[in-house]
C-alpha cells in the first residue's frame, strides 16, 4: 500500500513535470541562447578587467577570450530563436517579437556581431591600447541588437 | 460683496502679473553678438548634448544620425511630443535661423516668433550652457545636410496644447543653479558641466513632480520610464555601486560591470559619450561619484 502510494505520488510529480514541459515548448531554445549570451559576457569579463586595468594585460588570455566570443557569434542563428519564443509568451524570455517581424535586420545584427568580434580578435591580441579601443566596437554590436530586440529588465 | 469684488480684482491683477512674468524672455542680441563659432568644437557639443538622439529620424544609425529630419515620438504624461525637423532646410528646418535664434531656442526655450517651447526640448539643462558652446554648436549645425521632411504637430490635450501654460512652468523650474552645487575639483566640475548642462542625464534619471519639474532633492535617484514600462535606474553612487573605471567603461563600450550590455534609451547616450575624449568620460565618472546618495 505504502509503495503504491509512493508510486502514485511519484508519477503525479513526473506527470506534472511533463505537463509543464509541454506548456513551454521553448524552454530549451531560451536556455540555449541565454547560455550563449552569458558565455560571451564571461569572456568579455576577462578582457574588460584588462581594459579597466584591474588585471594585467595578457595577450594569450585576451586572444582566447576574443576567439571564444567570435566562435559563439558564429553559432548564433534563428535556431536559438524559434518563432513565438518571445517576451511574455515563453518563460524567462526577453526576446521581442520584432525579431520575427524584422528577421532580415535581426540576422544583419548577428552578421554585424560576427564582423565586430572578428576585428576584436585581432585587437585583443595586439596590445592593451588596441584592446581598449576595440571594446567599443564590440559593445556597439551587442547594444545595437539589444536596443532593438530585447525587452529591458525591470 | 465689496470684499468679493476686491478678491476678484486682486485675482485678475495676480493672474495678469503672472501672465506678464511668464511671457517668453528671449536673450538680448548682445548675448551672441561678438561670438564666432568653431564647427569642430561644435561637433563635440553636439554629441555631448544628444541633439541627434532626439532629432534624427526613428532608428537612424551611422551617417543618418546627422540628418536631423525629426519625427521621433516622445510620450509623456501631457501627451506625445514629436521632434521637429532641425536640419538646414530653410523651409522645413532651421536653415535660415541666426545664432541668436538657436541660442534662444535651446537656452531659453523661446522660438524666433517669440513663443514658448515645451521642455521636452531639454532647455532646462541647456540653459546652463556657455554661450561660446552654443556658437560652436551653431557653426557645426551649419555643416549638416538639409532635409525637406515637414515637422509634425504634437499630440497634446488641452490645456497643455496652449504654449502660454509653459511660461508658468518656466517660472517654477527654469534655473541656472547646479543640481550638485558647490566647489568641485576641476575634473568633477567638467563632469558636472557635461552631465547637467549638455548630456541632461537628470532629465531621465531624476523623478519629476506633479507639474513635470525635476525633483532636484532626488537628483539622479531613478524615475519611472516615460514610455510607461519599467524604471530608469537610480545612478547615485551607493545604489549604482560601480567604480570610476566601471563607469568609464560603460560610457565607452556600453558594458556593465557584469558584461551585460546597455539597453533602452541609454544606448544613444553611450554612443554619444563614446565620441567624446576619454578625459570627458572620466570627468562624468568623477562627477557621478560625487552626487549625494538617494535611497
Ligand atoms: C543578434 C542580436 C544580439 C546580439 C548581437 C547580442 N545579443 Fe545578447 N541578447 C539578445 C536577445 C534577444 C536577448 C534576450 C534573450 C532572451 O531573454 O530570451 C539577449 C540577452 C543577453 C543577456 C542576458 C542573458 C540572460 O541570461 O538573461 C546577456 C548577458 C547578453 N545578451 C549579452 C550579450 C553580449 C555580451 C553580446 C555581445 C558580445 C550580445 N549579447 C550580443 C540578442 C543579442
Ligand atoms: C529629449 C529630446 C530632445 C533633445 C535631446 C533635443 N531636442 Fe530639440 N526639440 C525637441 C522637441 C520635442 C522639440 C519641440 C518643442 C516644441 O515644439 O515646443 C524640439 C525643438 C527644437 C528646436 C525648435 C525647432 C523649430 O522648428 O522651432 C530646435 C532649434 C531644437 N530643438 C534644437 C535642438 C538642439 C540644437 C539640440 C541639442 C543641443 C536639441 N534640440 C536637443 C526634443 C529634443
Ligand atoms: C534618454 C534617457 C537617458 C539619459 C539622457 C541618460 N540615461 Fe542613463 N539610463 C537610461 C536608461 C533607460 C537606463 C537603463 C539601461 C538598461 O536598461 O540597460 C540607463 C542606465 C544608466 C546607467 C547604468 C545603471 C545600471 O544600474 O545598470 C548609468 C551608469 C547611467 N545610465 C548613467 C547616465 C549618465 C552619466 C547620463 C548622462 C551623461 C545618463 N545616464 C543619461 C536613460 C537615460
Amino acid at each position: 500500500m505504502r509503495v503504491l502510494l509512493m508510486i502514485a505520488a511519484a508519477s503525479a510529480v513526473l506527470g506534472s513535470v511533463a505537463v509543464a514541459e509541454e506548456e513551454d515548448p521553448f524552454a530549451d531554445a531560451v536556455e540555449m541562447r541565454h547560455g550563449l549570451m552569458l558565455q560571451m559576457a564571461t569572456d568579455l569579463g576577462k578582457v574588460g578587467a584588462m581594459a579597466k586595468e584591474e588585471t594585467p594585460y595578457d595577450a594569450a588570455v585576451a586572444s582566447k577570450a576574443a576567439a571564444n566570443i567570435a566562435a559563439i557569434a558564429s553559432v548564433l542563428s534563428m535556431d536559438q530563436f524559434p518563432a513565438g519564443s518571445e517576451y511574455q509568451k515563453a518563460t524567462d524570455s526577453f526576446a521581442l517579437p520584432a525579431i520575427w517581424t524584422a528577421q532580415d535586420d535581426f540576422l544583419q545584427k548577428i552578421a554585424d556581431l560576427n564582423s565586430a568580434s572578428g576585428a576584436f580578435q585581432t585587437a585583443a591580441g595586439t596590445d592593451l591600447e588596441s584592446l581598449k579601443a576595440g571594446m567599443a566596437g564590440l559593445g556597439g554590436a551587442c547594444a545595437a541588437c539589444h536596443k532593438a530586440y530585447r525587452q529591458p529588465e525591470e | 460683496m465689496r470684499i468679493m469684488r476686491w478678491l476678484v480684482v486682486l485675482g485678475l491683477v495676480g493672474a495678469g502679473g503672472l501672465y506678464v512674468l511668464a511671457r517668453p524672455a528671449p536673450l538680448a542680441a548682445a548675448a551672441v553678438a561678438d561670438l564666432t563659432g568653431d564647427a569642430a568644437r561644435g561637433e563635440q557639443v553636439f554629441w555631448a548634448s544628444g541633439c541627434a538622439s532626439c532629432h534624427a529620424a526613428e532608428k537612424a544609425e551611422g551617417e543618418a544620425m546627422l540628418v536631423l529630419s525629426g519625427g521621433q515620438r516622445f510620450p509623456s504624461d501631457f501627451g506625445t511630443f514629436i521632434a521637429p525637423n532641425i536640419s538646414q532646410d530653410p523651409e522645413h528646418g532651421i536653415g535660415n535661423w541666426t545664432m541668436l535664434d538657436l541660442a534662444n531656442a535651446i537656452t531659453r526655450g523661446v522660438s524666433p516668433e517669440g513663443e514658448h517651447y515645451y521642455p521636452a526640448l531639454p532647455y532646462a539643462s541647456y540653459a546652463k550652457m556657455e554661450m561660446q558652446d552654443v556658437a560652436d554648436l551653431y557653426a557645426f549645425l551649419k555643416t549638416l545636410p538639409a532635409d525637406a521632411t515637414p515637422s509634425q504637430p504634437h499630440e497634446l490635450g488641452f490645456p497643455f496644447s496652449r504654449r502660454e501654460t509653459i511660461g508658468v512652468w518656466k517660472l517654477m523650474f527654469l534655473s541656472k543653479d547646479w543640481a550638485l552645487p558647490g566647489n568641485l575639483t576641476p575634473t568633477a566640475a567638467r563632469g558636472r558641466y557635461i552631465a547637467e548642462a549638455m548630456a541632461h542625464c537628470g532629465e531621465c534619471h531624476t523623478p519629476r513632480n506633479m507639474l513635470g519639474g525635476l525633483d532636484t532633492s532626488l537628483w539622479l535617484g531613478g524615475a519611472p520610464n516615460p514610455s510607461g514600462e519599467g524604471r530608469i535606474p537610480n545612478i547615485t553612487p551607493a545604489k549604482l555601486g560601480w567604480t570610476a573605471a566601471d563607469i568609464v567603461q560603460y560610457l565607452t563600450t556600453g558594458f556593465t560591470p557584469d558584461y551585460d550590455s546597455v539597453g533602452g534609451h541609454m544606448v544613444h547616450v553611450v554612443e554619444n559619450m563614446a565620441r567624446l575624449p576619454e578625459s570627458d568620460r572620466q570627468a562624468v565618472a568623477e562627477y557621478l561619484l560625487a552626487v549625494p546618495d538617494v535611497q
